[in-house]
């Protein structure tokens, strides 16, 4: 029998089938989905009836499609330890450093396309929404660099709680902690102080309302966010790589 | 009698969940931590000569700020937590059961055990409430001192606490009863948590239709007691708010139940 090479485009793929097969993978990814055109067509028919346009009814729907997207970056990392499958992964893939990188490739892939069918999904809902309530968008509204940088925050931010779940090992702790962070931490820190503007979802939102905040700029917001999931992010593969499982 | 001693086994189970722990720590702490932030910013800001740019220096409404969120979020980890981990499946090797299983074998009269249980979770929100909301408008009164003008009086701070607790009560027994039906905390904690937040579903429904007011999360807001210009106009006032919310609650506890003692585990 020929051996078998094992590639890393193997290893990637191996990653994604394992997410494809777990339920709630699916469903997360599914309802992220679902919830970015309900809440972009709830928008469009009601808050931005008065100033522009889809665009702007798709933006205002990303606070909620993150849940989703939060989900689905825990999930890769966290059903590992749901059991005794991260020991049977790593007999399979010895090499920890390999290992993890193929995992962290299928999430990004798994998050990227979710975040990229979702704010779709919500621009045809919001078009159509529009449409259907005879409704045509004279105002100024956010252009399509707008939809990317949406693209892009759900992207760091799936990377974020990817990052979060492989150092905290476990689905519920990591879930809390990232639904902590972003949906009580900021907004009450952010009514308190401006020092707020350095929390993840605070800096990377920037990448799809600009202009928004005096010291920060969309890139510059970014990178703040990326650097929180790098440094999880380190943290996390220094854990992986130098302990027990 | 039997619901007693059931009672007594489940508060000592819940007491060894340490995510129960962190329901009252994020309760507790966090509102802490925000009461700090913004009672350090009233006394600034009196010290500064500049009392406008807050909306007022009682510090009352210094220490209440976080009770709507952070205070609502602590009881919804609590609720899903204690019938939550009921359903978490155990390591494979260790026979992948789950608790659920083991609690029914030892005590089968479900409904006994359903009521010992939303009455453990009742116990926790009352304990949180009972040190959060006394315990930050101290910390304010300690921080702001003499800087502040009270505003509130103190007929009115008390019932807006009781107000409060009788919230967070009601939320925690609704995570309880949802959790019991779903069987697994995650998608109940994920919406409860962003419903008491600014990305609220039940907010942005009530965009869309009036109806919306009638759901319990919004039905009971004015419990809260904020002054009127600070919350969002329309909904149920006080009473009938409570009422509606706790005629929510009341049905979601005795359809989980009937789901409980009817089903398989």
């Amino acid at each position: 029998m020929p051996e078998m090479a094992v590639t890393k485009g193997g290893l990637v793929l191996a990653e994604l089938s394992k997410l494809r097969t777990l339920p709630l993978a699916v469903l997360a990814a599914a309802g992220t989905v679902v919830l970015g055109a309900a809440i972009s067509a709830a928008m469009a028919a009601t808050g931005l009836r008065e100033s522009a346009g889809v665009v702007d009814a798709v933006l205002a729907s990303v606070p909620f499609a993150q849940l989703g997207i939060i989900l689905l970056g825990i999930l890769p990392a966290a059903h590992e330890y749901a059991g005794a499958q991260i020991r049977t992964s790593l007999t399979a893939v010895p090499n920890r450093m390999v290992f993890l990188a193929a995992k962290s490739v299928a999430a990004l892939m798994a998050v990227s396309l979710t975040a990229v069918a979702a704010l779709g999904a919500g621009l045809l809902a919001a078009v159509v929404t529009r449409s259907a309530t005879g409704f045509t968008g004279a105002g100024a509204d956010a252009g399509p660099w707008a939809l990317a940088g949406a693209a892009l925050y759900l992207l760091l931010t799936g990377l974020l709680a990817y990052t979060a779940a492989l150092l905290l090992r476990h689905l519920m702790p990591a879930l809390v902690v990232m639904l902590a962070l972003v949906l009580l931490a900021s907004p009450l820190v952010g009514a308190a102080t401006e020092h707020a503007r350095w929390l993840p979802d605070r800096a990377g939102s920037l990448l799809y309302l600009p202009d928004t905040d005096p010291v920060l700029s969309a890139g510059t917001g970014a990178l703040v966010l990326l650097g929180w999931a790098l440094v999880a992010g380190m943290a996390a593969a220094v854990r992986f790589t130098s302990r027990d499982h | 009698m039997r619901t007693g001693r059931f009672f007594l086994a489940e508060l000592r189970k819940t007491a060894t969940l340490p995510a129960a722990w962190a329901g009252i720590a994020v309760a507790l702490l966090g509102s802490a931590a925000i009461t700090v932030l913004n009672a350090f910013t009233v006394r600034g800001a009196v010290a500064a000569g500049t009392p406008g740019m807050v909306a007022d220096t009682s510090a009352f409404e210094a220490g209440f700020a976080a009770m709507p969120i952070v205070g609502v979020v602590g009881a919804v980890v609590v609720g899903v937590t204690a019938i939550g981990s009921e359903y978490t499946a155990d390591r494979a090797e260790s026979g992948g059961a789950r608790q659920i299983s083991t609690t029914l074998a030892v005590a089968p009269q479900r409904l006994s055990l359903f009521t010992a249980k939303a009455a453990v979770v009742l116990t926790f929100v009352a304990l949180a409430a009972l040190l959060t909301i006394p315990g930050n408008i101290a910390l304010a009164q300690a921080i702001i001192g003499d800087a502040g003008t009270e505003t509130v009086s103190a007929a009115d701070a008390v019932s807006r606490s009781l107000g409060t607790a009788l919230y967070w009560a009601l939320m925690g027994l609704l995570a309880f009863s949802i959790t019991a039906l779903a069987r697994s905390g995650i998608i109940p904690l994920i919406v409860l948590i962003a419903n008491g937040s600014v990305v609220s579903f039940s907010l942005l429904l009530s965009m869309l239709t009036p109806l919306a007011h009638w759901l319990p999360d919004l039905a009971g807001r004015k419990l809260f007691g904020f002054p009127g210009e600070f919350v969002l106009e329309g909904g149920l006032d006080p009473v009938p708010g409570a009422i509606v919310m706790a005629g929510w609650t009341a049905v979601m506890l005795v359809v989980s139940g009937v789901v409980f003692n009817r089903r398989d585990a």
